[in-house]
């Protein structure tokens, strides 16, 4: 690293904002005051010496012959002596500016060598110049500033032609030329597939799609899959969700703490996707977004479909937090949204900032103060006219006016039963009343009487007294249940039948609406400072000066009188959307690109000024962007072109001279891999479980927080994320850790973090694990619909590993043969023991039982217990336990050892005590048990026992087989084994499709079953662990989490 | 992990060098004008991750506890002494006072029902209310003269935590800690919130809102009860060598997904971030299980007394989080229990009784384990109380209404004096009138000790350059730093 460059990075880091000129320029190169010295004085200094009519201390530094000529302190600058510079000097010192930050060395610098230059300007300063800071030929010179022109598409030579099939790769081959690359490969059918499918609808395509779609060899099938996905419904929900992140989209209002449910966002929220997918052009959901209202006439009543979805995208400027509803309704309050609903607007379609404008003139873009005062004047008849509206006086009722004909028909039939009530309530008060009073003597009783008569306004003094005083007589409809309870009773049943009556009432549904008052536009005006309680110079309507074209108009009649409204916002809207505008196709072209490559052409989308990244492909977003609106404005075909192109067809792998020249991969020289967005994550998930539901639109979903204060779905979640409630208090926990924007103002640009939250969310929640058993069970349930790999799968083998190891029954020892006479399953589970029934002892099998540690044998000899371990595979086995006879009473118990392979293996009695009963190494086959029983000797009493039991299996070879220990394998009734484990093979591949709509390679499927086997068969062999879950479907779900946590499941090439 | 990604130099310098956060500097790289040829200019990074990051300058701290005091408490009964309050007390007070709650103002003056005592050989004077504290005044700071300017809770709140007064939907100074810094912890996230039993503190989330930061810069909050942190544990069916068993099958999924996409950081590090999810099960559990600390230990802190248990657990949680390398904790209290607006003469004691026990024990058992020079402790609420009785008939009900213009904090450790008293207020304790200290002043002085710079600590958003103190006019109190 070069001394330079060292010195210009630490001047970078300790300025942050160094002037764009003010790098990478060696110290004796010329400095001009536009270029280089202006940036500095305007980001610094300008808003107190030439921003404002009055200028601080009397000094205007806007121009060189303001500053030679100087203010109250003398002259700013001496051209040719920095020393005797008074600018320069208290800039130095800190003294300069006084609050705020200091101008760092390096800008001080650049002063310092200007003045030493002699002050020199790039051209001969203007005679007059006009209040504020204007916009300097540099400033207008800008990129983004400049007119959109289609560029030419570039020539490319024969082979490059072959690969570029659109004029997109045309550009984009150039770029790749110059550093001599060229585009990667094309991607493989089913990588293409899945990047089209999650790209336009967020969604995996079925196997069954996938499938056939790799089996269609016909060159159009890619282009027709485009096409297909293109009519799909979900397109919209896809890039709906988009659009609603930078509209800052939330279903509550946000500001205070309360954060009040909106109701009625949602219908923005499928007007967006409704408009998306009738592919409504881009120009015309501009329009009706910012001014759908000025379009309706007003009163808006009795309104029509199209009426209604024009009102509805109004919903755009009705996004901000505002909290003027929930606590905060005052000058600070309401000015926030106001500020708010401006960012989003600017944020959104003008890739600017406009927001810092709202105190001072920007300090980096031409941006002045007066110009964002403009702009707010746009909004400002809507959003402040006619006095400030909370969210709940802004709704318009969907109520026609037959509804509210039939509603108030209702009303009067209720109010007859109202007035049937009061007549009734005013008996039962009478009655009561004169009960009362039987209490008093005359006069008080007349006198009481007569007060209570009265109507409370007409009261007396004396009568108000007399009735404070005896409280008792103060029988009003509220407390009558104190003196009748049977007559409250009766009128309650008044109340029920009027309940009743309302709700044949037409529902009343509503519109967030952002909508003008006719005639009530207010004078906007400049806050000093952004102050809303110090106001100044009044504005009118207009865009920005600096997105206006050379010698066209910027400003908006006041008062359109074609129009009931103002007019304002539709003159604006057709304004940005009217050709001419500089940065309205740019952003939003942008935009789309950003979402099929993960970066737009211009890396900051939100900031298209000089803060922001510059193009990496200027010519190309020009001419997309002229291509965009010469086609009608239509996304759908932007989409395709971008889809249709080689850039966007290449293969995602590495290639290291590709890389070497561009390792960022500006110039795309392959399709980055992404991870998948927050919602389509869940929604993939949803989908592999078989949970979505592809039903549109509608209220949003409610959420709640669970005991563990996780925010999660109130029912059980079967709807795309996009239809999930947003609350801002209480975002969806699956959604935000993996990054979807909590509104704050609105969202340009997700970060995409990779960390450990992430990780446990999706290896512990309870959302996950949840749709890891729903897709397990349907692996299990639902045929594949690619052929299974061919590989080989013992079922067999793992069936016998699925049978219980341990068994408990009841039976005798033959004598004679010394072998087990008789087994017999003990018929019930009580929750802890195995007996002969629910009640104990049992009428038949007495007292015989087992439990974990052991049991109790009965009289009967045939009724002695048996704990039965049956061999999983061929082997040795070694036994090793203790008989335990606790009690110190009767003739204790006998513990006998049988294996009905190689017979008995020894018997040993314990009295009042334990006894070791450990057996040498014998052979056992699959399938034989070894049978543990235990019987009461001579004398049946006091027959408790333990008898915790190991055994211990090695191969012939000596290999460790296995542990088994009756206590920790004890178990109850186990769930039958589900056919399925002889298909196992289908399961998995069933389960693959599922999470990838690919069947598994050989390998792949090899390597699952032996976990699934392998898993099977720990489950099996530990009981406790699989806690009453059968193996095989417990171990499918675990396969299925596995599927859904891993890199293929979350990313897309 | 290796990492095949070839990377430039500038993302090289974005990640690893000058300390600024990977982002801040690679927005300030940004700026540079060079044309957007690929070999030089690095894409605006908007990834983000939690390792340690080194600080802009050399820091005197490298992990702080905030024990933040909802609700506003009342420093003249306190720790701000006013003897003339108390000789005045019950005559009518001569200055202007705002109030939050105009039914019930008064403007009688009402002196401190407690008694103040010089303590530790600097004598600072704390009221007997904080015995405790009082115990520790020679290694604590006490800022007397703290300002908001603002009386409401949740303005003063949110000027605290994240800068602007009222403003909503910034990082508070946890997320900036952490996004500069990341966390010293392999295992642990690096901002925890140790919430309480009562609930959440007034104004909620915002408390430990990452704003428009990336959600890895939000508090991860700590609940007063298991489970502590969200998704830690399986259930206990998925627990021990199952989970193993399919982590180890997760990892053969995914090993041969990367085979096929050679050099894919991002792959890589998802691999290694489910390792680090693992890891954090086990280390978490231990960070947040207090049995192996000796009895003494747990006495010093109050576990064993019912009044101070739950606040000493939580407070010695806190000390062996930043001991396992956890770079900001903050402890809150449900509701605003500091809030004296009535009954002051038996709320406040019963807060104190709570908390003074456990916030000294903090201190003195830091220091004890050397971890107090590299520690920055925090006390203190977003407002004080008035001099004034608010007004609820009885004398005994009497308490005192909100007061943004004077009041205390106080801080320990990271390179803050001991023994110092910073800042007055004047004789009534109404408004700090000497050694001004705003929360941007705070911010900017607290950024300082972990060698950041409040000014060029910047985080782009919405095509702006923030900063925790919003380039507010601020200074950093050299005053109560030491050298």
């Amino acid at each position: 690293m070069g001394k330079r460059f060292n010195r210009v990075l630490s001047c970078v880091i300790a300025t942050a904002m160094t002037s764009v000129s003010a790098v990478g320029q060696a110290a004796s190169a010329r400095v001009a005051f536009e270029k280089d010295v202006r940036p500095i004085l305007r980001e610094h200094c300008l808003d107190c010496h030439g921003a404002e009519t009055e200028v601080k201390g009397g000094l205007d530094l806007r121009l060189r012959r303001f500053m030679v000529r100087g203010g109250k302190h003398g002259p700013a600058i001496a051209p040719g002596d920095p020393e005797g510079s008074l600018l320069l000097q208290r800039v130095r010192d800190g003294e300069m500016p006084p609050s705020g930050k200091p101008v760092p060395a390096g800008q001080a610098d650049i002063l310092e060598r200007w003045i030493q230059q002699g002050a020199p300007t790039a051209r001969p300063e203007p005679e007059n110049i006009g209040p504020g800071l204007g916009v300097s030929e540099e400033e207008r010179a800008f990129w983004s500033f400049q007119p959109i022109r289609r560029p030419a598409i570039p020539t490319l030579s024969e082979s490059d032609g072959a690969r570029a099939r659109t004029p997109v790769d045309a550009f984009a081959l150039r770029r790749l030329r110059e550093r001599g690359i060229s585009f990667s490969p094309e991607a493989g059918r089913m990588t293409l597939l899945r990047r089209a499918y999650f790209d336009l609808i967020g969604l995996p395509p079925s196997p069954d799609v996938a499938r056939a779609f790799l089996a269609d060899r016909s060159s159009e099938a890619y282009e027709r899959l485009i096409d297909e996905l293109l009519k799909s419904p979900h397109y919209g929900e896809r890039w709906g969700r988009h659009w609603l992140d930078v509209a800052g989209y939330a279903d509550s209002e946000g500001h205070t703490e309360r954060d009040d449910a909106r109701r009625h966002a949602w219908r923005y929220r499928d007007y967006v996707i409704k408009a998306l997918n009738e592919d409504k052009p881009f120009d015309r959901f501009i329009v009706e977004q910012f001014a759908g209202d000025e379009l309706v006439p007003q009163p808006h009543r009795n309104l029509t479909p199209e009426q209604i979805e024009l009102l509805s995208a109004t919903g755009y400027l009705r996004m901000a937090a505002d909290g003027t509803g929930s606590g905060a309704n005052d000058e600070l309050g309401r000015n926030q949204v106001v500020a708010d609903t401006l960012k989003i607007v600017s944020t959104s379609l003008l890739g600017l900032s406009v927001g810092c404008a709202q105190c001072h003139d920007h300090r980096y873009d031409p941006i002045s103060q007066r110009d964002y005062y403009e702009l707010r004047a746009v909004f400002e008849p809507a959003l402040t006219g006619a006095g400030w509206r909370t969210p709940a006086q802004r709704r318009v009722s969907l109520y026609t006016d037959a509804d509210r004909k039939a509603a108030a028909e209702v009303e009067k039939e209720a109010r007859v039963v109202a007035v049937e009530k009061g007549k009734k309530q005013a008996e039962y008060i009478a009655a009561a009343l004169a009960k009362e009073l039987e209490k008093y003597q005359p006069p008080l009783r007349e006198q009481l009487h007569a007060a209570h008569k009265t109507p409370a306004a007409k009261r007396s003094a004396e009568q108000k007294a007399l009735l404070k005083k005896n409280p008792a007589v103060n029988i009003s409809g509220g407390v009558l249940y104190q003196y009748n309870q049977k007559a409250a009773d009766d009128l309650k049943t008044y109340d029920a039948r009027m309940v009743k009556i309302r709700t044949k009432k037409p529902k009343e549904e509503f519109l967030r609406v952002l909508s003008e008052t006719p005639g009530k536009a207010p004078l906007t005006k400049i806050f000093h400072r952004g102050d809303p309680r110090q106001p100044k110079d009044a504005v009118g309507p207009a865009g920005l000066t600096i997105a206006a074209p050379p010698g066209k108009p910027r400003q908006f009649e006041a008062d359109d009188k074609a129009m009931p409204t103002s007019g304002r916002r539709l003159a604006y809207a057709r304004w940005l959307t009217g050709g001419e505008h500089p940065l309205t196709a740019r952003v939003i072209v942008n935009r789309v690109w950003q979402q099929h490559f993960g970066r737009g052409l211009v890396a900051t989308p939100d900031d298209f000024g000089a803060l922001g990244e510059k193009p990496t492909h200027p010519e190309l977003l020009d001419w997309l962007a002229d291509d965009f609106m010469a086609s009608g404005w239509s996304m759908k075909r932007l989409h395709k072109l971008i889809m249709t192109s080689t850039i966007y067809r290449q293969s995602s792998g590495h290639e290291a001279s590709r890389a070497a020249e561009d390792p960022a991969n500006l110039l795309y020289w392959r399709k980055p891999i992404v991870r998948l967005e927050a919602e389509i994550v869940r929604d993939r998930i949803l989908a592999a479980s078989g949970a979505l539901k592809p039903t549109l639109f509608g209220p949003p979903v409610a959420v709640k927080a669970d005991d563990a204060g996780q925010i999660i779905e109130a029912k059980e979640p079967d709807r795309r994320s996009v239809y999930v409630q947003t609350r801002r208090s209480q975002p969806l926990s699956m959604l935000t850790v993996f990054d979807a924007p909590v509104m704050e103002v609105n969202c340009a640009l997700r970060p995409s973090s990779t960390v450990a939250p992430q990780s446990l969310m999706m290896m512990n929640s309870e959302f996950v694990l949840k749709q890891a058993e729903k897709m397990a069970a349907r692996a299990l349930r639902e045929e594949p619909v690619y052929p299974t790999p061919k590989t080989e799968f013992d079922a067999a083998r793992l069936a016998e590993a699925l049978k219980p190891r341990w068994q408990y029954g009841y039976g005798g020892f033959d004598e004679a043969t010394k072998r087990t006479g008789s087994f017999t399953h003990f018929p019930h589970w009580s929750g802890s023991s195995w007996l002969g029934g629910p009640k104990f002892p049992d009428p038949k099998l007495g007292f015989s039982s087992l439990h974990k540690t052991g049991g109790h044998p009965d009289r009967a000899a045939d009724r002695a217990t048996i704990r039965r371990w049956i061999a999983p595979l061929a082997g040795q086995v070694v036994i090793s336990g203790t008989l335990h006879h606790p009690s110190p009473n009767g003739d204790g118990v006998r513990g006998r050892i049988v294996s009905s392979g190689a017979g008995f293996q020894g018997e040993w009695i314990a009295k009042t005590g334990g006894v070791t009963t450990a057996v040498k190494s014998f052979a056992v086959k699959p399938g034989e048990a070894i049978d543990f029983i235990t019987d009461c000797r001579a004398h049946f009493t006091s027959d408790s026992f333990s008898w915790n039991v190991t055994v211990s299996m090695k191969s012939s070879e000596g290999e460790e087989l296995g542990v088994w220990k009756s206590d920790e394998g004890f178990h109850g009734p186990v769930p039958s084994t589900p056919a399925a484990i002889g298909r196992m093979p289908e399961r998995v591949a069933r389960a693959w499709e599922l999470a990838y709509s690919r069947p598994p390679s050989e390998v792949e499927l090899k390597s699952a079953l032996d976990f699934l086997a392998g898993q099977i068969r720990y489950l099996a062999a530990n009981p406790t662990s699989a806690a009453g879950r059968e193996p095989a479907t417990f171990a499918m779900a675990n396969l299925c989490q596995a599927l859904i946590n891993s890199n293929e499941f979350l990313y897309v090439e | 992990m290796t990492t095949h990604n070839p990377i430039t130099r500038r993302e090289y310098l974005s990640r690893n060098a000058m300390g600024v956060g990977g982002m801040a500097l690679a927005s300030l790289l940004a700026k540079d004008n060079l044309l957007a040829t690929p070999a030089a200019k690095p894409t605006p990074a908007h990834s983000f991750d939690a390792r340690a990051k080194s600080s802009q300058f050399p820091p005197q701290a490298r992990a702080m506890i905030s024990m933040f005091m909802h609700g506003g408490p009342a420093h003249m009964d306190l720790t701000d002494p006013k003897p003339e309050l108390t000789k005045r007390s019950g005559e009518q007070y001569g200055g202007d006072v705002q109030f939050s709650f105009v039914n019930r103002a008064s403007k009688a003056l009402m002196g401190s029902p407690w008694k103040f005592k010089k303590h530790g050989q600097c004598g600072t004077e704390i009221s007997e209310l904080l015995p405790n504290i009082a115990g520790i005044v020679d290694d604590i700071c006490l800022v007397r003269s703290m300002h908001t300017g603002f009386n409401g809770h949740e303005v003063s709140i949110r000027y605290w935590h994240a800068g602007i007064p009222a403003v909503t939907g910034r990082p508070t100074l946890g997320s900036w800690l952490t996004y500069a810094l990341g966390s010293e912890a392999d295992n642990l996230p690096a901002y925890m919130v140790l919430s309480d039993p009562g609930g959440h503190p007034v104004d909620g989330v915002h408390n430990w809102s990452n704003g428009w930061m990336p959600p890895l810069f939000r508090g991860t909050v700590l609940r007063p009860k298991e489970p502590r942190i969200l998704n830690l544990t399986p259930p206990p069916h998925l627990r021990g060598e199952l989970q193993r068993q399919n982590l180890s099958f997760l990892r053969s999924l995914n090993e041969r997904h990367l085979a096929e996409h050679p050099g894919e950081a991002d792959l890589e590090a998802r691999i290694a971030s489910y390792e680090l999810a693992a890891r954090m099960q086990t280390s978490a559990t231990e960070a947040l299980d207090i049995s192996d600390e000796s009895a003494a230990t747990k006495k010093l802190y109050g576990i064993d007394q019912k009044a101070t248990q739950e606040y000493g657990t939580r407070c010695l949680i806190a000390r062996r989080l930043v001991e396992r390398g956890v770079r900001f904790v903050q402890l809150f209290l449900g509701g605003q229990p500091w809030d004296s607006h009535s009954n002051i003469r038996t709320g406040l004691p019963s807060v104190c009784a709570r908390t003074d026990k456990p916030a000294a024990a903090l201190v003195m058992d830091l220091k004890s384990r050397g971890l107090l020079d590299s520690t920055i402790v925090h006390w203190g609420g977003e407002i004080g109380r008035l001099p004034v009785t608010e007004n609820h008939g009885a004398a005994a009900k009497a308490g005192r209404d909100h007061n943004g213009q004077g009041f205390s904090c106080w801080l320990a450790g990271g390179g803050f004096k001991p023994g110092m008293v910073y800042g007055e207020t004047d004789e009534f304790g109404h408004k700090a009138v000497v050694d001004k200290v705003t929360p941007n002043d705070y911010q900017a002085t607290v950024l300082n000790q972990f060698g950041l710079d409040h000014s060029e600590l910047n985080f782009r958003y919405n095509g702006q350059e923030k900063t925790l103190t919003d380039k507010r006019a601020c200074r950093i109190v050299r005053e109560i730093l030491e050298t």
